[in-house]
């Protein structure tokens, strides 16, 4: 675990570093290439490229986890217990849905861009959340429950005091399995006109660029992997001080 | 004063408690006892409304607890769990302060009012205060359930089976905690338990609960003495009954001068407190027919085989 930290950091700089000067990285990538072709993607700058895929990822996610949240809490009280089988089968349907076919479908509707590309991160988004929330919600020990009624919280009080803090680890597990998957899927928005890094590896395949498919696919599993790491700390940091069973 | 009156609780038909009249005093510890399934946990969620009664009411002071709204008071009255319960994302300080908190009570307040309930318990404040609930040991843990419970200082304290995830050495050690935390509180309390001698030990009076209903409401000699159901006597346990009336009593009060017995007696000398089950055990124990016992007042008395023997046996 102590080589993490160097580990981490050099990841960054790297990813940095190719986004800022991808030039630095032409000599790599040249073989690649074929003869008299660009090495670099050419069409927009890289880092731009990168904003956009982070902002759409963002834009869909932030929406995404809040409804889920949101859901997991609603049918996790006494009033909604019984919208919670329904709200599983909704996350679930949501998630057997191929991407590209959710892709299709939206694109007669709200046109090319990165309309449809959001509806399917948004979409996509909800059921790890859900589940996970629903999971951490529901994995509260009874005997702790009890103690915060018994205490004389509120149910507001308990949920914002007990039950969230508890259930937050699991939570925020969920938002990083969503975001990693929505880092993903967003490159195949590229493939209705989203901009991000799809469009790199799009280009590539178009041309027969090896250097430009590796590139994009590069760096987007990149953004994945640090993305995962950070929240994986962030979920860690929520956990510090808890019961393993919490988890459980 | 605690009262209720004819207090039922019904679920799908079948009724869990079932039309009980009590009335305890302030000031008093009052033991439910029964076997799993007996009500007695339910009878007393429905003193803090965790479980609303289907019929009957429950006053305290005089006043109707089902007009007040529940968390509210919940907030008065002091509760304690098996399991202890505490939130395990607070520290043991911070679980302490909780009811004070939702008082609204000032900061500096709820810090100084931890601190004396950890000492009061034998907690050190600066070593187990930032401690985490699964960073304690069962006793500790159980202590600042109690603590917790008792931090806002409620005139009634509930206690559900508090010492069942307790080792026997830390259950006596806790039991006689209680013993003292009551007595010096006057708190008004209502323990639950399933272990006759834990009730017998602690309590001013017992009620016995079975199917719901109370099979007999009684100070523990009565109950040793004056089993009023053959359910009762099982629970006591018909072999121990001697000794447990003999544990209740304090073997002073059979004591006679040192000087009036024939033959005095030699051994070490039992402590003032000692019961007549401890001298009598303390007879067989070392193979004598007399033991003595401090006399705050002058020499040691002489406690006799006899006279235990005689005392044992409610008229």
């Amino acid at each position: 675990m102590k080589a993490a930290p160097f580990v981490r950091l050099a990841l960054w700089t790297l990813v940095a570093a190719f986004v800022l000067w991808p030039d630095l990285f032409a000599p790599l990538l040249r073989p690649l290439a074929p003869d008299g072709m660009p090495v670099i993607y050419d069409r927009a700058r890289l880092a731009d490229l990168t904003l956009w895929h982070l902002g759409l990822v963002v834009a869909a996610i932030i929406p995404s986890a809040l409804l889920a949240t949101a859901l997991a809490i609603l049918v996790t009280r006494p009033s909604g217990a019984e919208f919670l089988p329904l709200a599983r089968a909704l996350g679930g349907f949501g998630q057997t849905f191929p991407p590209v076919a959710v892709l299709a479908l939206a694109v007669p509707v709200v046109g090319f861009g990165a309309w449809p590309t959001l509806i399917a991160l948004f979409l996509y988004g909800l059921l790890p959340v859900l589940e996970n929330a629903l999971a951490g919600l529901s994995g509260v020990p009874r005997a702790v429950m009890l103690a915060a009624d018994g205490m004389g919280m509120t149910p507001r009080q308990r949920l914002w005091r007990v039950e969230l803090p508890l259930a937050a680890p699991l939570m925020v597990e969920g938002v990083r399995i969503s975001t990693v998957i929505a880092i993903s899927t967003a490159a195949i928005g590229s493939t209705v006109a989203a901009p991000g890094l799809g469009e790199v590896i799009i280009a590539g395949l178009n041309a027969n660029n090896l250097a430009f498919v590796v590139q994009g696919g590069l760096l987007t599993a990149a953004l994945a992997l640090i993305v995962h790491d950070a929240l994986g700390l962030a979920a860690h940091a929520l956990k510090a001080h808890r019961r393993v069973t919490v988890a459980g | 004063m605690i009262e209720l009156r004819s207090v039922s609780k019904v679920y799908d038909g079948v009724a869990v408690v079932d039309d009980v009249t009590l009335t305890l005093e302030r000031g008093t510890l009052t033991a439910v006892v029964g076997t799993s399934g007996s009500g007695k946990s339910t009878l007393l969620r429905m003193v803090n409304r965790l479980v609303e009664p289907t019929s009957g009411q429950v006053l305290i002071d005089g006043a109707y607890t089902a007009v007040i709204a529940a968390p509210e008071l919940r907030r008065k009255i002091g509760y304690v769990i098996q399991d202890h319960g505490l939130f395990p994302h607070w520290t043991a300080a911070r679980n302490i302060g909780t009811v004070p908190v939702l008082l609204g009570w000032r900061r500096a307040d709820v810090r100084s009012r931890v601190r004396e309930l950890m000492e009061m318990l034998q907690l050190d404040p600066d070593v187990i205060g930032p401690r985490f609930p699964h960073e304690l040991s069962g006793g500790q843990a159980q202590r600042v359930g109690v603590a917790r419970a008792l931090a806002a200082r409620p005139e009634l304290l509930l206690m559900d089976e508090p010492f069942g995830a307790l080792d026997p050495v830390i259950r006596a050690q806790a039991q006689a905690d209680l013993h003292r935390v009551q007595r010096r509180l006057g708190t008004t309390v209502i323990l639950v338990t399933h272990d006759m001698a834990e009730a017998i030990r602690l309590a001013d009076r017992i009620a016995v609960m079975r199917a719901g209903r109370i099979e007999q409401f009684a100070p523990p000699a009565d109950i040793i003495a004056k089993p009023a159901t053959p359910f009762v006597a099982e629970l006591l346990g018909e072999g121990d009954r001697a000794f447990r009336y003999l544990s209740l009593k304090p073997a002073a009060d059979v004591a006679r001068p040192d000087g009036a017995a024939e033959g005095a007696a030699d051994g070490p000398v039992l402590p003032g407190h000692a019961t007549m089950a401890e001298a009598l055990s303390e007879m067989i124990w070392t193979g004598r027919d007399r033991v003595r016992i401090a006399n705050p007042d002058g020499d040691p008395g002489i406690v006799t085989r006899e006279a235990l023997i005689r005392a044992g046996r409610p008229e």
